[in-house]
């Protein structure tokens, strides 16, 4: 479904994605492992349109998309919900939502169904409708970012660290869900540093370190690593 | 108390045709973070298009509106399209110089074309007294034309898609473009809107005033203060601030002096700043 060979990624004068390849299947969810400025956000920018690669190709479901901006990538079924959610915080949630459906204006049964699908999956955000997005807490922002990147109806979902910054409890309900979404037929490429928690919903994972991906493998492969253990399981 | 009445319409009046600007201005930067300063020559333009196409093209007033709507949309667009554009993600001193030397083309082009300033006749060349007002139908058409134009901009901002998307862009660019909004095609959009406020304020002010080619310097300046006033980005803001600002001039110079009217003004809106140093309504709405 989605496949990177060899991506360079270069911002001002650094290199912040050095030959980077992998490939998803369709229905799969994988996770993206790695420390803090290793380069996962900036990959995830790179997919979805937001960072144009130096070098190499990304293609998604056999068509190029290395040289599309991010309205084409969305349309075509790729949806990044990003680190720092990126909502409108002077917009009501149901704007908020809406606006996740920017490029589906033609379909507005079929929005309007996908808005309930969201609102039975995180009830809190039907409660909050015309609250603004800013007054919510973090985990609601969470929710209510995932719901905006499922409004698009994404056949590839990119979740950029959406665990950091929740309290245990929250993070254990969003990963549940993203358990769910992908369940529900939508391919997910995770990406965290709750790597534990990310192997334990995933099928396999890359691991990225310094713009490199260094190791890949099954889930259960990459948990019982050593060097993941140390680096990001703490064990 | 029909002099006091008087003088508010007439503040009322300026204040409109503050407001359009300035609402132009607001939403240039909520959207681009640009300091467009050549708005206020945008609006010199919008002037003169409405003497060229109205005086010389003998074209009804109302048509003119529409077409000098229209001539200004285009040339917001490439103004942005060929000016800010190519700056964006710059240091903000660049899109200021730009701006500058947009300033310096306008007025030093329409200066060499035509050094002298122009009337435009009145479309209703007419006074009427209301309560104790009297006053020009002009000045009527500014007021409710600014109105008008004032509700339009919210229902379209606050009540359509395309509205909607600009709104969001002004809160979180990124944010929007990973909706799938094309952020290029909204800025175009936003500096069409503005550009074509600058013209409706041109074309209802351009009777009451002579036509010249620094007509917009000392407005753009007065635009400027009114944004900040309300609160950068903040369209409740620039409405509110351009409505102050109008009446408060009106009233110096009406009770102090024609001389001082700017210094009255001005002063009243620094008191407001130092009570809310980020504006009435602290930010973008």
């Amino acid at each position: 479904m989605l496949e990177l060979n060899d991506v360079h990624c270069v911002i001002g004068k650094h290199a912040v994605i050095s030959g980077v390849s992998l490939q998803i299947g369709e229905g799969e969810l994988v996770c993206l492992l790695g420390a803090n400025g290793a380069g996962k956000s900036s990959l995830f920018k790179t997919i979805s349109g937001l960072i144009t690669p130096t070098q190499g190709t990304i293609e998604f479901e056999g068509r190029p998309i290395h040289k599309k901006n991010p309205e084409k990538i969305v349309k075509l079924g790729v949806s990044l919900c990003p680190e720092g959610r990126k909502l409108f915080p002077r917009l009501s949630i149901r704007k908020n939502l809406m606006m996740g459906a920017y490029t589906r204006y033609r379909e507005k049964s079929q929005t309007a169904k996908t808005l309930r699908e969201i609102y039975e999956l995180f009830p809190i955000l039907e409660e909050r409708a015309d609250q603004e997005a800013g007054t919510l807490s973090g985990g609601e922002q969470q929710m209510l970012a995932i719901g905006r990147s499922l409004m698009c109806k994404p056949r590839l979902l990119l979740l950029d660290e959406p665990s950091l910054g929740l309290a245990p409890l929250i993070v254990k309900k969003i990963m549940e869900t993203i358990e769910g979404i992908n369940r529900g037929g939508v391919t997910v490429l995770l990406s965290e540093q709750n790597a534990s928690m990310a192997l334990s919903i995933s099928s396999r994972g890359y691991v990225l370190e310094n713009g490199h991906i260094v190791l890949e493998g099954t889930a259960r492969e990459l948990a019982g690593n050593e060097e993941v253990k140390k680096a990001y399981i703490g064990a | 108390m029909s002099f006091f009445l008087n003088q508010m319409v007439i503040g009322i009046q300026l204040g409109s045709q503050y407001v359009l600007v300035a609402l132009g201005l607001t939403l240039i930067f909520g959207i681009l973070d640009i300091s467009h300063f050549a708005h206020g020559h945008m609006y010199m333009i919008g002037a003169y298009l409405l003497y060229i196409v109205m005086v010389l093209g003998g074209v009804n007033y109302w048509l003119a509106l529409v077409i000098c709507m229209a001539a200004l949309s285009i040339a917001g667009v490439v103004v942005e399209r060929a000016v800010y554009r190519p700056l964006r993600g710059q240091p903000h001193i660049n899109s200021f110089i730009a701006a500058i030397g947009l300033i310096l083309v306008l007025e030093t082009l329409v200066r060499g074309i035509q050094p002298d300033a122009l009337r435009v006749p009145k479309p209703i060349d007419k006074n009427f007294s209301f309560l104790g007002i009297n006053m020009e139908v002009q000045r009527l058409i500014v007021i409710v034309g600014a109105i008008v134009f004032i509700i339009l901009l919210q229902v379209f901002i606050k009540r359509t898609r395309l509205g909607t998307a600009i709104e969001a862009m002004s809160q979180d660019r990124e944010g929007a473009a990973l909706v799938g909004i094309n952020v290029n095609r909204m800025s175009a959009l936003t500096f069409a809107i503005a550009t074509a406020l600058a013209a409706v304020a041109a074309v209802f002010m351009a009777p009451l005033a002579f036509v010249s080619p620094e007509m917009g310097s000392v407005l753009v300046l007065k635009a400027f203060v009114i944004v900040v006033i309300g609160g950068l980005g903040s369209m409740k803001g620039a409405i509110l601030g351009g409505y102050l600002l109008g009446i408060l001039e009106a009233l110096a110079i009406a009770y102090i002096s024609s001389a001082y009217k700017d210094v009255f003004a001005f002063g009243v809106l620094i008191i407001i700043l130092a009570i809310w140093p980020t504006g009435i309504f602290g930010g973008r709405d």
